[in-house]
């Protein structure tokens, strides 16, 4: 009903016309929140997480032995006994694949760490000096970048031998060149743009400075580095493990496990299979969580 | 242009020297030296004869100059393990195995990878937009060697329509015996299938909402030539960074597929080096292949300029 | 066909595009109408749905996430062309109407020779072989004022300077005489000197073709230059509009007293501040059930908050949807135009 006392001027108030309907959200919960309404991404969160509580426990579940030989139980299929079956010496494959898959994303996760500090670093350093220790930096990761990163690697092993060490050394020792120039061309763009040329005109300590523009920024491209990379070390750790170049038994890596599962792979192929397919689930959640969180952090994606 | 093209090939000619020298004396800090296995068992007089004979009784820095000479002329050393192996020799071998496994892999995959990249964008939202794009996960996620021993198992092994290892010769080295090309053609060409059809999927996206597109549709074109000539021409530019990428992909793949199959390629025999440290072989392998990927680098670049009419010679006006 | 005077009359369009967030509602019912050989100007600041208006016109809302709601009416020729076929749309697009983009640099395409983007739209639409449509877009060129176009046929975009870029955007948006030019802002990205030749290049080709024109923008500057009729846009609705002389000397919507006022003056002494509008446009995904303005507006009254007023006719085709303009409403004097207050 119309009635008189509703057309008295009430005008707006300042509040209110500034008002913005939408709540404004930052940057990290918009990102999750997208993140959680992608419904492949949370269910490669989901089996990542599964995957990490087996590599915890999985070995220890059935109770075996993952290196004493058992020879009467040689080359089991899968039974309840033994549920992915044994191997030609009759080990738990179950136990072992736990095992291997533990020290595959141990290397994968502690050489990504490795890429991303030293890379960080390197970036750092190539957009903060500028002149010509930018361009001597930028250099050496050309020539780098000059010849295929599995060659660098295996040279490398070459060098330091079948061990866990080397392997890090090997894995990382040209991973890093991709981090160093993403977080190298992020820090010139940032040390051009005008809202923190305005920080800094305004008196904001460089402490702040870093801490609200830079690490935000640095964190994101961090993550999706990191979410590729993984993945990347998996593969190739199980692949040098496969040409005998990596790691070698007694050591155990899904690598190893691919390799020892290919010489019985004629009679046993189940050996093969096992351990193919955690490697393959593994690196798919990676590969699909990764896409997920590309979606949700890249500005450029957002709708 | 011919000054940028004389400028990239000098960079060219510094970084395959810097490669060269690099991979020289990592290989000189490998723990042993190259000959004590063969060389133990023998008298220590015939020892020396073959330490000299590979030239290993001089000092280090000698030892660097005389191969760097060798290779400016075109020598890129001699085998420590099989004597009278040289790496000349097995690249006039075996390279035209592997480049052959090259060829058919990648002239299949990055075709197949860009239609059905072509295909997701084009029906996005469909059906086929996500069984491309399932496929291309699922591929991406499936290493070389997993997919390889998978073929051979099941092709190979179990139903025998091909044969499980081997490679065509002779005759048949360029052309021919189809049989024994097929598995490891499809275990090389399904990570290029993957990384094309997402990477041209992607970038038609990005390129459909440009303004020019837009553009185009406000002429009335046909949907058909919207695609041709406003939207792959621009989604190409993109795609073709991977060129360097995929014969990366090409070199470390046939370490993996001529492994599993045992083809005589370069990548198999750079593997039994390493395994062997046959450090000669390695030496001159690292350098040829880092060679080939350089020259792929530059072509990279001067077919930017072609397709991106925005991108003037690097080099000409700066 | 018959010849009905109206070019073109929107009926109710309401244009929605689903995001993340949810349903934005760019367009919430606007009509209009535009008579042939005349020129209308959609004025409204950023955001206000204006250019969703013209490229739904135009044809070129998209799915998924852009949807021309069920009840909206496009007629062209008196004909809906939200019922054309394809066919119909590949005839009418380019060919019975063009479009002018805002960002000339990005509206063309990169990889294609100026030319052969005007000698498309020539091939598609009037059949011409490649050597008459070459020998056409040189012309077109020579006739934007763009010197040499033998020479320039043959560059790409970025060889093109802002303002040689948009000559270029409406040679090809006039290579098939057009009878309805949509402009969406074409003068906003450039130099103040370029933006008045480009005006004059728009104003003469359609005395020259008697083409009917949208043209969309923010700036009244340009609005007064060109058009003969103006509707003044507010969060995806239109609030009033009329002939020019009207909408700029006796206007009725506080909104259009604020859009006025916020004009820069030559009249304004050197003391005074020009007037702003406070706030900013309501947001479209949860739009506000009365009148849309009323979280700006000084002279807002509790009937605003709750429902959308109706439009009042003030005649000669001059309607503006307020409450204070019903009769139960306190009378407000029409507060001075020329704008700027003393601080």
């Amino acid at each position: 009903m119309l009635t008189p006392d509703k057309f008295k001027v009430i005008g707006y108030t300042e509040e209110e016309a500034n008002s913005i309907c939408r709540p404004t959200i930052s940057y990290w919960q918009d990102a999750w929140r997208r993140l959680r309404k992608n419904p492949v991404a949370m269910a490669s969160l989901i089996i990542l997480g599964l995957l990490v509580i087996m590599v915890i426990i999985g070995p220890n579940l059935r109770g075996y032995d993952y290196i004493a030989m058992n020879i009467p139980d040689k080359n089991q299929g899968a039974s309840a006994k033994y549920w992915f079956g044994t191997d030609n010496m009759g080990r738990d494959l179950f136990s072992r694949i736990w095992v291997g898959a533990r020290a595959s994303l141990a290397i994968a996760l502690v050489a990504t760490m490795l890429k991303l500090v030293v890379g960080t670093l390197y970036g750092a350093a190539m957009a903060h000096f500028g002149g010509w220790v930018d361009d001597l930096l930028m250099r050496i990761i050309e020539v780098i970048n000059s010849l295929p990163s599995l060659l660098v690697t295996i040279l490398i092993m070459m060098v330091l031998g079948n061990n866990l060490f080397a392997m890090l050394v090997a894995l990382s020792i040209t991973a890093w060149c991709n981090t160093a120039r993403q977080v190298r061309g992020m820090i010139k763009q940032l040390k051009e743009s005008e809202y923190v040329y305005a920080a800094e005109v305004l008196g904001a300590s460089p402490m702040r400075i870093i801490l609200k523009h830079y690490v935000p920024n640095m964190i994101s491209i961090l993550i999706l580095d990191a979410s590729v990379a993984i993945p990347q070390f998996i593969f190739t750790e199980a692949g040098l493990s496969f040409l005998g170049i990596g790691l070698k038994t007694p050591a155990i890596s899904l690598g190893v496990l691919i390799s020892l599962g290919q010489q019985t792979m004629d009679f046993y192929p189940s050996q093969l299979f096992y351990p193919c397919v955690v490697l393959c689930v593994i690196v798919m959640a990676f590969n699909l969580l990764g896409d997920g969180l590309r979606n949700a952090l890249d500005p450029r994606l957002r709708q | 242009m011919g000054r940028y093209i004389v400028r990239r090939f000098l960079e060219m000619l510094l970084t395959l020297f810097l490669i060269a020298t690099a991979t020289f004396f990592l290989l000189e800090a490998v723990p042993g030296d190259p000959l004590s296995q063969r060389a133990d068992k023998l008298p220590v007089q015939s020892r020396e004869v073959m330490y000299k004979r590979y030239g290993l009784d001089k000092p280090v820095m000698e030892r660097y100059l005389i191969t760097m000479k060798n290779m400016a002329k075109g020598d890129f050393g001699e085998s420590f393990v099989y004597a009278g192996q040289t790496v000349g020799g097995l690249i006039h071998d075996r390279l035209p195995v592997s480049a052959r496994l090259g060829i058919q892999q990648m002239l299949l995959g990055v075709t197949v990878g860009l239609l059905l990249g072509i295909l997701a964008a084009i029906k996005r939202g469909t059906i086929a937009d996500y069984t491309v794009v399932a496929f291309s996960v699922l591929l991406i996620s499936i290493p070389h060697l997993i997919f390889g021993l998978m073929l051979q198992k099941i092709f190979a092994g179990n139903l025998r329509w091909f044969p499980t290892i081997g490679w065509p010769s002779g005759d048949e080295l360029w052309f021919g015996g189809w049989k024994y090309t097929v598995l490891p053609t499809l275990t090389g060409c399904f990570s290029y299938i993957a990384t094309y059809a997402r990477l041209l999927k992607t970038s038609m996206l990005d390129v459909v909402n440009q303004d020019y597109v837009l553009t185009a549709e406000s002429k009335g074109l046909s949907r058909g030539r919207i695609i041709r000539k406003h939207i792959l021409r621009n989604s190409f530019i993109p795609v073709m960074t991977q060129l360097p990428m995929s014969v990366a992909m090409c070199i470390t793949g046939s370490f993996f597929i001529e492994s599993i199959f045992a083809i005589p390629g370069i990548g198999q025999y750079y593997v039994t080096a390493v395994n062997n440290q046959d450090l000669s072989i390695v030496l001159g392998e690292t350098v040829l292949l880092a060679l080939l990927y350089i020259v792929v680098l530059f072509i990279t670049d001067l077919l930017y300029v072609v397709v991106d009419p925005r991108i003037s010679m690097p080099g000409r006006k700066k | 066909m018959g010849e009905t005077k109206k070019i073109l009359e929107v009926k109710n369009l309401r244009v929605s595009y689903h995001t993340y967030a949810g349903e934005v509602k760019s367009v919430r019912g606007v009509s209009f109408s535009l008579e042939r050989g005349k020129a209308l100007a959609i004025v409204g600041e950023s955001g206000c749905g204006k250019s969703v208006t013209a490229k739904s016109v135009m044809g070129l809302i998209k799915g998924p996430q852009g949807e021309i709601k069920e009840g909206s009416e496009i007629l062209y020729n008196g004909e809906n062309i939200l019922h054309y076929d394809k066919k119909q749309w590949q005839s009418y697009k380019g060919g019975e109407c063009a479009i002018v983009f805002q960002d000339a640099l990005a509206s063309l395409n990169p990889t294609m020779r100026v030319g052969k983007q005007i000698m498309e739209n020539l091939i598609a639409h009037k059949h011409m072989s490649k050597e008459e449509a070459k020998q056409e877009a040189i012309n077109m060129l020579r006739l934007v004022g763009i010197p040499e176009p033998e020479k320039r046929v043959r560059q790409y975009p970025h060889e093109f300077s802002g303002g040689m870029r948009q000559r270029v955007m409406i040679a090809i948006a006039f290579a098939c005489d057009p009878k309805l030019l949509i402009c969406d802002e074409p003068t906003t990205a450039l130099d103040v000197t370029i933006q008045g030749q480009i005006l004059d290049i728009i104003r003469d080709l359609q005395k020259k073709s008697g083409t009917s024109v949208i043209m969309i923008t923010h700036d009244l500057g340009v609005v007064a230059n060109i058009a003969q009729d103006i509707a003044v846009m507010y969060s995806g609705m239109i609030v009033e509009k009329g002939k020019c002389e009207d909408i700029f000397y006796t206007p009725r919507h506080p909104y259009t007293w604020a859009l006025i006022r916020s004009v820069p003056r030559l009249d304004l002494k050197n003391k005074q501040v020009l007037d702003t509008i406070p706030g900013t446009p309501p947001d479209l995904l949860n739009p506000p059930a009365g009148c849309p303005f009323c979280t700006r507006c000084k002279y807002c009254m509790q009937i605003c908050r709750e429902e959308m007023p109706e439009f009042t006719d003030f005649g000669n085709g001059h309607v503006a949807a307020c409450w204070l303009h019903h009769e139960m409403a306190p009378k407000v004097e029409m507060p001075d135009l020329r704008g700027g207050h003393h601080q």
